[in-house]
């Protein structure tokens, strides 16, 4: 074996064993993007949105989030799962891990300057509160945002709060159901099915409907949120920024 | 009526005395309703059962009898075997457990230890064993086949089928044949080179095998291009086949061509993927094939199960098949010679301008995968798929599962590497923003016309069953869809006649799965994989 082939296996091996990803460039990106559209695509969607396993866009994972957790339910597979492992050199995981990473868009600027406990007043004071819940806190006409910080990227959540059409969520869809008795329902759908229909709400809480009871049911694809483009300064702005990212998940408190 | 289920009763308690599942009580599978004996319920394949305690009238009134929860994370596929009082099912990834069928009780449980790495396309699931004698035979994970012992569930032989690094895989339930145990392979996303095998059921020796994909100097070889991309040319054979005693034919259906959605590499039609082939059940050579997709490239396997009818057929009494293709159309075919008699669309289909005289398609532009994305009917889960449909002959009708969506295909680089998926990009699976529907169907086999349909919101994952009470059991939902869709997991009763529901219940798991039909103790039972569990209906 030459020397110039044992070198290459030893830094092959070696990337194997790595803790942080060594192989993080657009060209390795690109590898795995094409890798991953071959092998985890039909699970995990062309996007990465999710499908039979789960949403890769969040940046925080089930399994574990380091690049050495990515690694290693990669290359070994989740045992109880339906996630199996591949055939592959390390490099080639490694790069699967770069496209992963980036779908997070946590490759931007994912670090704000702002002051959290003013963003947290601003919070307040702009009225978020009236619709949002966070940590047990507030209404339910919004998304829950007790933990967004471990859930969305700083770039996610900018555009959420200056142009909150642009990219709504099905979860954020508002249902109009109006039954055969003349009730008029509107919230969020949690869940249907054949025979029923499962909402929340805006003013009665969780609710199921039959769709047998329905005159009219239609779906608003449009955010319920206003812009606050204009509302805010830069100032503001990163301050809120800051403290919605400080809103993480946290440890289980132990007995 | 009393007099003939005393009958039943005693044939019944007689059987159990015996308890030797024989080859003969397969061959005539259909005059002992109180068992379940084989996948699709007899060698026709007819998922049609001649009980009619549970019937029309009184569905309404079904009540789960026992819950058999299982330790298992995966998808359960599996279609019961009902032998003599005991149940025999499979547990995925490759474990089987022997319940006795009238409680749910666990006599015995056996389970594979895997290797680490396995690599099976869309889960390590299981369809389910087959019986014959005192034996129990499961095709696994790892792609080994198993004798077990029906008594005790100990190991009688293991023998590998096919190396399970290079990613074969056993997903389907094996079909006894005589005193041969027939299994098929999965694998079509690995670039594997398909095959169906035969084996002794007593030694575990091979018998025969037929290569799905011709190599050089077979026929069919020359649909390949000429290159070596038949060495990888997938033709996966993973749902259990039918099989005719007096034309001594197997039946079976082949899978997709590798890789899946780039289809450059292999020019030609590529036989026998996406086919049904007849193989001389003690030769395993091949008398006729029919290819319903040459050259696919949106992953259309012919996985379908095939009914075996014998039926009039425009003036003159002929052996036919009836098959509902995943691409979309229905088939008859005659099963002596392979001939196309008849081919017409079940569901939306926006690839094929129709069907030539000889039943090959004429392909529309703009219905292969490209880079940039194609949207075509159906979708890549097809307009049916592996769950079985149902011939009843009382009402004369084919009945199956549909999908009616449209898919997104994207072609991309096709590169094999041993054991990972070779597949050339893949489709988005399901259009959230245009998710369609799913239905029961009920068909008119001799026109393909549709007579009766039941809608639903999710598309089903599940097979039917019809009875000659004039029930069709089916479900909804399954495991397939975007987040909170997948929650839909109704298995119900409908009318066979018309499709008006009957009875529903809510089993809150996904269902991917065949239901079967049983006697317990003189009780009519149906039975149903749902979530991690099977679950068992009777009568109050």
């Amino acid at each position: 074996m030459k020397a110039a082939t044992v070198l290459a296996l030893l830094f092959i091996l070696s990337a194997g064993a790595q803790n942080t990803n060594p192989y993080t460039t657009p060209a390795d990106r690109e590898s795995g993007a094409k890798i991953f559209r071959s092998h985890c695509a039909s699970c995990h969607g062309i996007r990465g949105t999710g499908g039979l396993g789960p949403d890769l866009t969040s940046g925080s994972f089930f399994h574990g989030s380091s690049d050495a957790d990515l690694f290693r339910n990669i290359a070994d597979g989740i045992p109880g799962t339906a996630m199996p492992g591949v055939f592959f050199e390390g490099t080639q995981v490694w790069q699967i891990v770069a496209f992963v990473r980036s779908l997070s868009g946590a490759s931007a600027a994912s670090s704000v300057t702002g002051d959290a406990a003013r963003g947290q007043r601003q919070f307040r004071q702009q009225g978020c509160i009236g619709c949002h819940l966070v940590r047990g806190e507030g209404a339910t006409k919004g998304p829950d945002l007790s933990v967004i910080g471990s859930q969305r990227s700083v770039a996610h959540l900018r555009e959420s709060i200056l142009d909150p059409n642009r990219n709504v969520s099905q979860d954020f869809w508002v249902a109009k159901i109006i039954t055969r008795d003349g009730t008029a329902y509107s919230g969020f759908v949690m869940n249907q099915d054949t025979y029923t229909v499962q909402i929340l709400d805006f003013s009665r809480g969780l609710q199921t409907l039959q769709r047998s009871e329905f005159k009219d049911f239609g779906i608003d694809r449009s955010s319920v949120m206003p812009s606050y483009r204009g509302k805010l300064n830069d100032e503001e702005l990163n301050d809120m920024l800051s403290y919605l990212v400080s809103l993480k998940r946290q440890p289980a408190r132990s007995e | 009526m009393i007099g003939i289920l005393l009958l039943l009763f005693l044939t019944y308690a007689s059987q159990r005395l015996t308890a030797q599942v024989t080859y003969e009580r397969l061959l005539n599978a259909d005059s002992e309703p109180g068992n379940w004996l084989t996948y699709s319920g007899s060698y026709r394949s007819w998922r049609y059962s001649a009980l009619d305690q549970v019937n029309r009238q009184n569905a309404d009134s079904l009540k789960v009898t026992w819950v058999h929860q299982m330790p298992t994370s995966h998808r359960i596929e599996t279609t019961p075997i009902v032998a003599d009082g005991v149940m025999y099912v499979s547990e995925p990834p490759s474990n089987v457990f022997a319940l006795d069928a009238a409680t749910g009780r666990p006599y015995w449980h056996y389970k594979r230890n895997l290797p680490a790495k396995i690599n099976v396309c869309c889960d390590a699931v299981n369809r389910g064993v087959a019986v014959l004698g005192d034996r129990v035979f499961l095709g696994t994970a790892d792609a080994h086949l198993v004798a077990l012992s029906a008594k005790t569930g100990a190991v009688l032989w293991d023998v590998p089928v096919a190396d399970s690094q290079t990613g074969y895989s056993i997903t389907g339930a094996p079909l006894i044949v005589k005193d041969m145990v027939v299994t098929g392979i999965a694998g079509g996303e690995y670039g594997i080179r398909g095959f169906l095998d035969a084996y002794d059921v007593t030694t575990g020796k091979r018998r025969w095998r037929f290569n799905t994909i011709p190599g050089p100097g077979e026929k069919g070889h020359e649909t390949w291009g000429g290159n070596d991309a038949w060495k990888q040319g997938g033709g996966p054979t993973w749902i259990t086949g039918s099989y005719d005693p007096e034309l001594n034919l197997i039946i079976w259906g082949v899978g997709n061509p590798s890789p899946d959605w780039n289809a450059d590499v292999r020019p030609g039609d590529n036989l026998y993927s996406d086919s049904a082939i007849a193989l001389d059940a003690d030769t395993g050579a091949l008398k006729w094939h029919f290819q319903f997709v040459p050259h696919d490239a949106n992953d259309w396997d012919a996985v379908q199960v095939p009914i075996l009818v014998d039926a009039e057929w425009q003036g003159r009494p002929r052996k036919l098949i009836y098959w509902a293709h995943r691409a979309g159309f229905f088939y008859v075919l005659d099963r002596a010679t392979g001939e196309f008699l008849l081919g017409k669309p079940f569901a939306k289909q926006t690839w094929a301008k129709g069907l030539d005289s000889k039943g090959r398609p004429e392909r529309l532009p703009n219905s292969m995968p490209t880079e940039d994305g194609v949207y075509v009917w159906p979708g890549v889960q097809g307009a049916t798929n592996w769950y079985s449909p149902s011939y009843n002959p009382l009402t004369g009708y084919f009945y199956l599962t549909v999908w009616e969506n449209k898919g997104y295909y994207l072609k991309g680089e096709p590169k094999y590497t041993p054991g990972n998926r070779y597949v050339g990009s893949v489709p988005d699976i399901d259009v959230p923003e245009d998710p369609g529907f799913g239905a029961i169907r009920a068909l008119n086999p001799k026109t393909g016309d549709k007579v009766w349909e039941y809608k639903t919101h999710t598309k089903p994952w599940s097979g039917v069953l019809t009875t000659a009470g004039h029930v069709l059991f089916g479900a909804n939902g399954g495991w397939l869809s975007r987040g909170r869709e997948e929650m839909e997991a109704y298995f119900f009763a409908l009318d066979a006649d018309n499709g008006k529901e009957l009875w529903r219940i809510n089993l809150g798991g996904a269902m991917a799965a065949n239901p079967i039909t049983y006697l317990a103790n003189g009780r009519q039972m149906v039975a149903m994989a749902a979530g991690g569990a099977i679950f068992t209906f009777s009568l109050p």
